[in-house]
């Protein structure tokens, strides 16, 4: 996935680097309980696949991957330090 | 004397300047159908991003007087037209508000501020200016728009989607159309949002200019929702001056700015009174506080409206002020208001946005 930024800055994320990045409750963990990121080692390849992505109002991207995973809501800011 | 150019003609046009969108109005594709005549008579069409545009008059009379100083010139035709811009291209087609160009929420901090009035009377502005105007009535527990509207009819069902309630020249919806009288809306949060979502989806509200949003008060589900749901050209935020509520209001501003909404700017209610026997002006709950705040956190003052008792009375009985007192002091200030806001949207449709690719 590529991002051109307001300011012209161009930003390149592979489906892998997404996924371990999903800042779900699910894979974060939540209320000081680990999450599912925290716990495995390995994902499968159809977790690592971008299959959608969707605007959500101007803030977020919601990313869905092959695996059926579609519950992170990556902010802009956030996809923007991942690449920094 | 032979008649200019086109390009002479477009060369001083150039040298009048959008004070929102800081460019000249030449490059911003604003002169259209431009002719010039053997005899020096010369027509063109000035479009602007919005009927309600601010400048509009001044715009004119600069056209119009710098045409004339051309050598040659013999008459000048300006026509003004307005074609709003869309403020963002959607990544794909959207089953949400396709046809609608900005969608401009109003939001508060507290309830009583004025919120639905203000939203009202700057929807009935804009379409006053022109503008094809929608109003959704967010407030799903505490709907006051079929009231300050005269419309509580039941909206009509067209092939499975519902009919915005038309009047005022606005289509309306609010949840106090579809839930009769006196009944309560008892909902939890994620019903809030469905609802919500719901007058969006499966509301027909056809192709629109603006959408005015009018949300319930604080910064809960409705507001997320919201967010979340379209892209939001941007916020206006309603207080009064007093501190305890400018304080809030800047709390509903700082969410709309972590969600990426564009503040566009505060506005004052209930800024004075005008005591109509002894013609004195009081400032009940203090003055200025709101413009203050909007220095303070870098975000437009877009305007003050006065506390006056038609404003109440017509928003009882059904037809906003501007409409039906269009010369009193609060028609006036919700115009200047209604204005101010369709010039920030418009300058929403000129930002670069980030392009997003997948492959």
């Amino acid at each position: 996935m590529d991002i051109t930024w307001e300011d012209g800055k161009k930003s390149t994320y592979t489906g892998e680097q997404l996924r371990w990045a999903c800042p779900c409750a699910e894979c974060r963990g939540e209320a000081g309980a680990p999450g599912r990121l925290d716990r495995v080692k390995e994902l499968a390849a159809a977790e690592l696949q971008i299959k959608d992505v969707q605007l959500i109002g101007q803030y977020a991207l919601q990313i869905a991957f092959e695996s059926g995973h579609a519950t992170g809501l990556y902010t802009f800011s956030l996809l923007r330090h991942l690449n920094d | 004397m032979t008649a200019p150019s086109s390009q002479q003609v477009l060369d001083v046009l150039a040298t009048i300047t959008d004070p929102d969108l800081g460019r000249d109005v030449v490059s911003l594709g604003m002169i259209k159908e431009l002719e010039v005549d053997a005899q020096g008579k010369v027509s063109f069409t000035f479009e602007l991003t919005t009927p309600a545009c601010p400048v509009r008059d001044r715009f004119k009379t600069q056209a119009q007087d710098l045409v004339s100083d051309l050598p040659g010139v013999t008459g000048v035709d300006v026509r003004m037209t307005a074609n709003v811009r869309p403020a963002f291209m959607r990544p794909k087609p959207s089953d949400i508000l396709p046809g609608v160009k900005q969608t401009i929420a109003v939001a508060s901090g507290k309830g009583g501020v004025g919120k639905s009035t203000v939203a009202v009377n700057l929807a009935a502005a804009l379409r006053k200016s022109g503008a094809e105007v929608g109003l959704l009535d967010a407030d799903i527990y505490g709907p006051s728009v079929p009231a300050m509207t005269g419309s509580r009819a039941m909206p009509e069902q067209v092939n499975g989607r519902i009919r915005p309630i038309e009047a005022h020249g606005l289509k309306l919806m609010s949840f106090g159309n579809l839930v009769p009288g006196d009944q309560p809306t008892i909902y939890r949060g994620p019903m809030v949002g469905k609802a919500i979502e719901a007058m969006m989806v499966q509301v027909d509200w056809g192709v629109l200019d603006y959408l005015v949003i009018d949300l319930p008060p604080g910064t809960g589900d409705a507001s997320l929702t919201l967010a979340q749901a379209v892209p939001l050209t941007g916020v206006a935020i309603v207080c009064t001056p007093q501190d305890v509520a400018t304080d809030i209001a800047i709390k509903a501003l700082q969410m709309f700015r972590r969600l990426n909404v564009t503040p566009l700017g505060l506005i004052e209610n209930m800024s004075w009174y005008v005591c109509p026997s002894c013609g004195h002006r009081h400032e009940i709950f203090s003055h200025g506080g709101a413009e203050a705040a909007a220095k303070r956190l870098g975000v437009p003052f877009l305007g003050a409206i006065p506390l006056e008792q038609e404003i109440r009375q017509d928003a009882d009985s059904g037809t906003p002020v501007v409409i039906s007192r269009p010369e009193s002091a609060g028609a006036q200030a919700f115009t200047h208001i209604a204005s101010q806001v369709a010039a920030r949207t418009s300058i929403q449709s000129f930002r670069q946005l980030p392009v997003i690719n997948v492959h």
